[in-house]
């Protein structure tokens, strides 16, 4: 009895060792990483919403019918190739033999479901350029824009097709749970706020992933994520502390990588005749006054004292990659530094002795958000300007702020376009609110200025991409004279990996462990 | 008894009732959840289409009428921001928070009674001086400083804690439990020991304060010409008459840690719920943010009574009413 039960537990023991030097084996083989997040997605069904960890996660599962590239490009994705049929019609040809994780063949019916349940749902915007899709056949869309839309492929890029089968069964609820893509991974576990484990889909059609297995870890807190690294507990962490970026420098073995976001932040000045913070006529109405305080504000040393060097002062509203921006253009030569001038622009347009605003700005958006506000307070006092800050969450922030902006003449925010193009945002910021549905919504300045409109409307009727950008481009030098908003920087994204990870950061600042490798 | 109990039901179906009114006219000041969820650059359409799929078209006592009707019929409402159930979002992490509640608490009774005990008995001596030091360091000391500190020297500099998470779990009853494992002990240990310190300093003050209290009752010095040994004059006699406050404060102690962990959660990113809550707030996530209110205050409630129940077993004298 003795003796069997000894061989008994000897033959577990060796059982053990041949799972262990297995296990060994499989790990030498297949490449896997650990991605310290600063949340935890909300959401993996691409229409129940968007924020950042979310966004990761989508494009791992799913596919755009039109990729974008780490550097903003546009190419094919799940659509192989697409033609201008006339001004507003466009023919896609999809990719073949392309399946979802479950088996299902992508076809064009899914597109047409896609964009059909995206307008139900809560993000329309993603399909607001579209008119119509029919399937011409399997593997032939036709897409109709409501007017000429030279980007009309830039918008396809943020919408991620689904399996109209497995999505209409499963039911939206399940939708965030289950996911189902053409993407590079399938979700392999996703227990919440702990990790999120994809596996790699290996008839991914762009080719078998090279990391077979990604977790993700939500780490809130900034520090507890440089000593997740320190420990080798994760192999990457996204938004390293501007205050550990030394710290992991010096570390052997580490490696700090960093680029600028698209993330731009601006300042929007009232230009309506009376302004809610601002005591009788509102100054902003002259162009001379919006240029002093341009002028007043030193970037370079918001950039040096409040972001310790880590930000990209902005030189227009879009980066250098979009339609739109001019070559050559800086605002901040066009206004650099200069209190005397901007002493002598506030007395010629009659206000020598300033006056006082409330600046609207954020607590829990923006890099050192806070911050910035009370270095423009300080610099805006030199000029006579007296700012009184008005400080709060986001989640108060965006209803308060909301045009038609009764409560506000002086608004900091951040505005990005990963589209690549400028025209979005000038439509909803700079054209002259209430002229035209959907344009000019979030026209926080209430600018207004027909020559401005003019080019934006000839822009967003035009099917070629050349004319748009000289349109757009047109705008941007009208912007620039007049100011109704000034630029301010680009935030830095900064990751921390350890050594022999790969990682090219994306400008859009969606992670992809499809994009990366480990030595 | 029976009479007791019933008082406490009503009790505590009126106070949930309050919580859920308080919360829901709270929530109407802290912006509008709408514009967390839909884009920046979103129009009027767009914003009036997810008001809509929310239910935020509502007017706010229409919506309340909703949510009180909904929630007789075990219905808890969904979450804006996750468009789940809000009830499953909490309970789906309340199983961590738990845990690493339950070893803190552990923690923290058997540190702080045997070390209470000792320094209210010998109030002069140079250890209980040493202990009282350390006992005001625990209660003055903050949370995110003593974790970050920990978390500084046992996991960076000496590699022998993890820093985060919750490591390797196993089903014990369905439940996926830490405790079970090696693993789970390994990633536990950090946050439950930051967890536990302001309690433990704050139960070891009590239990001291009582046992000098007690140590001055005629029925101690009788006790020990009776003939009882040290020992037994102070854990029997003593204790148990110094223990009533001490049980008080441990149960408020004990589901305020289940309710409100979330620094030590967030600093260990231990994935439980307090940082539910936490960015339910930011969110403007209001059916979580009920909820998860409206379930503290019913722990509150059932520990409170638990404690009651506690009296009667030190303390005979007392009967509940």
């Amino acid at each position: 009895m003795k003796t069997l039960s000894h061989t008994v537990w000897r033959m577990g023991a060796l059982g053990a060792t041949l799972v262990v030097a297995t296990a060994g084996a499989s790990l030498a083989q297949d490449k896997s990483l650990t991605i310290g997040l600063t949340a935890d997605p909300s959401h993996l069904y691409p229409l129940a919403g968007e924020e950042l960890s979310s966004n990761i996660m989508y494009y791992h599962l799913y596919d755009p019918l039109v990729a974008r590239s780490a550097e903003l490009e546009f190419g094919p994705g799940l659509a192989e190739s697409w033609e201008t049929v006339n001004d507003t019609t466009w023919r896609f040809k999809l990719r073949e033999g392309v399946t979802f994780h479950n088996g299902n063949a992508f076809t064009a019916s899914d597109v047409v479901f896609t964009v059909e349940k995206a307008r139900a749902s809560i993000r329309p915007d993603l399909v607001a350029n579209i008119a119509s899709v029919t399937a011409v056949d399997d593997l032939t869309v036709e897409i109709t824009t409501p007017k000429p839309y030279a980007v009309l492929p830039n918008d396809l890029a943020e919408l991620l097709i689904l399996d109209e089968e497995y999505t209409t069964t499963t039911g939206d609820e399940q939708m965030d749970l289950k996911p189902m893509g053409t993407g590079p991974y399938k979700l392999e576990e996703w227990i919440k706020e702990e990790r999120l484990v994809l596996s790699a889909f290996d008839d991914y059609w762009g080719g078998a992933p090279r990391i077979k297995t990604v977790t993700f870890r939500p780490i809130t807190n900034p520090a507890t994520r440089t000593a997740a690294l320190l420990t080798g507990e994760v192999d990457v962490v996204q938004d390293l502390a501007v205050r550990d970026v030394d710290r992991v420098r010096n570390e052997s073995g580490f490696e700090v990588i960093t680029r600028p976001s698209l993330l731009n932040v601006v300042l929007a000045m009232d230009t309506r005749a009376e302004s809610p913070t601002i005591e009788g006529p509102n100054p902003m109405v002259d162009q001379r006054v919006r240029e002093a305080i341009a002028r007043a504000i030193d970037v370079d040393a918001i950039n040096k004292i409040v972001m310790n060097g880590l930000a990209t002062p902005s030189a227009q509203f879009v980066p250098e990659s979009h339609l739109g921006y001019v070559d050559g253009m800086d605002f901040r030569q066009m206004y650099p530094v200069d209190i005397e001038k901007a002493k002598a622009l506030m007395a010629e347009a009659g206000f020598p002795d300033g006056f006082t605003m409330t600046l609207d700005a954020t607590n829990n958006r923006y890099v050192n958000d806070a911050q910035i506000a009370q270095a423009l307070a300080s610099m805006l006092a030199k000029i006579n300007v007296t700012l009184n800050l008005n400080i709060m969450p986001k989640s108060n922030f965006w209803g308060y702020i909301r045009v038609p902006s009764d409560n506000s003449s002086f608004i900091m925010s951040g505005w990005d376009v990963p589209a690549g193009d400028a025209g979005s945002m000038y439509a909803a910021l700079f054209y002259s609110r209430d002229k035209k549905e959907g344009y000019g919504q979030v026209n926080r300045s209430s600018y207004s200025n027909a020559d401005v409109d003019a080019l934006i409307d000839k822009a967003d009727s035009t099917p070629d991409v050349a004319e748009r950008d000289a349109n757009l481009q047109e705008a941007t030098k009208l912007l620039m004279a007049d100011i109704p908003m000034i630029p301010v920087h680009y935030e830095q994204d900064i990751y921390g990996v350890r050594e022999g990870v790969m990682l090219k950061p994306r400008t859009d600042k969606f992670l992809s462990a499809f994009e990366m490798d480990i030595e | 008894m029976l009479g007791y109990l019933l008082k406490r039901l009503i009790q505590m179906a009126l106070v949930l009732w309050v919580v859920s009114l308080v919360v829901f006219l709270m929530m109407s000041f802290t912006g509008d959840p709408v514009f967390m969820i839909v884009p920046i650059d979103a129009t009027d359409a767009e914003i009036a289409q997810a008001r809509r799929i929310l239910g935020l078209d509502q007017s706010l006592p229409v919506q309340y009428w909703i949510f009180i009707t909904s929630l007789l019929q075990g219905d808890f409402g969904q979450s804006y921001v996750f468009r789940q159930p809000a009830m499953t979002l909490i309970l789906e992490r309340m199983p961590a928070t738990i845990e690493m509640v339950v070893v803190a608490m552990v923690l923290a009774v058997v540190v702080a009674i045997p070390l209470g005990v000792y320094a209210g008995a010998n109030p002069n001596g140079r250890l209980s001086r040493m202990i009282m030091a350390g006992s005001l360091l625990g209660i003055s000391l903050p949370g995110f400083w003593v974790g970050m500190v920990l978390i500084y020297l046992f996991a960076v500099h000496w590699g022998i804690f993890p820093s985060s998470g919750r490591g390797d779990t196993a089903e014990v009853f369905g439940l996926r439990v830490s405790l079970a494992t090696w693993d789970g002990w390994h990633h536990i240990a950090l946050p439950a020991i930051t967890l536990s310190l302001g309690t433990m300093a704050i139960l070891l003050r009590m239990t001291r304060a009582g046992m000098m209290e007690v140590a001055r009752q005629d029925y101690m010095k009788f006790a020990r010409a009776k003939g009882a040994t040290r020992h037994d004059v102070l854990y029997k006699h003593g204790l148990k008459n110094a223990l009533i406050p001490v049980v008080t404060i441990f149960g408020l102690q004990l589901g305020d840690l289940i309710a409100f962990a979330t620094i030590t959660e967030t600093i260990f990113s231990w994935p439980g719920m307090g940082k539910l809550l936490i960015d339910s707030i930011y969110r403007a996530d209001r059916p979580v943010i009920v909820v998860y209110l409206m379930l503290v205050a019913l722990i509150f409630v059932v520990i409170n009574f638990l404690v009651d129940i506690v009296y009667t077993l030190i303390d005979p004298r007392i009967t509940l009413k």
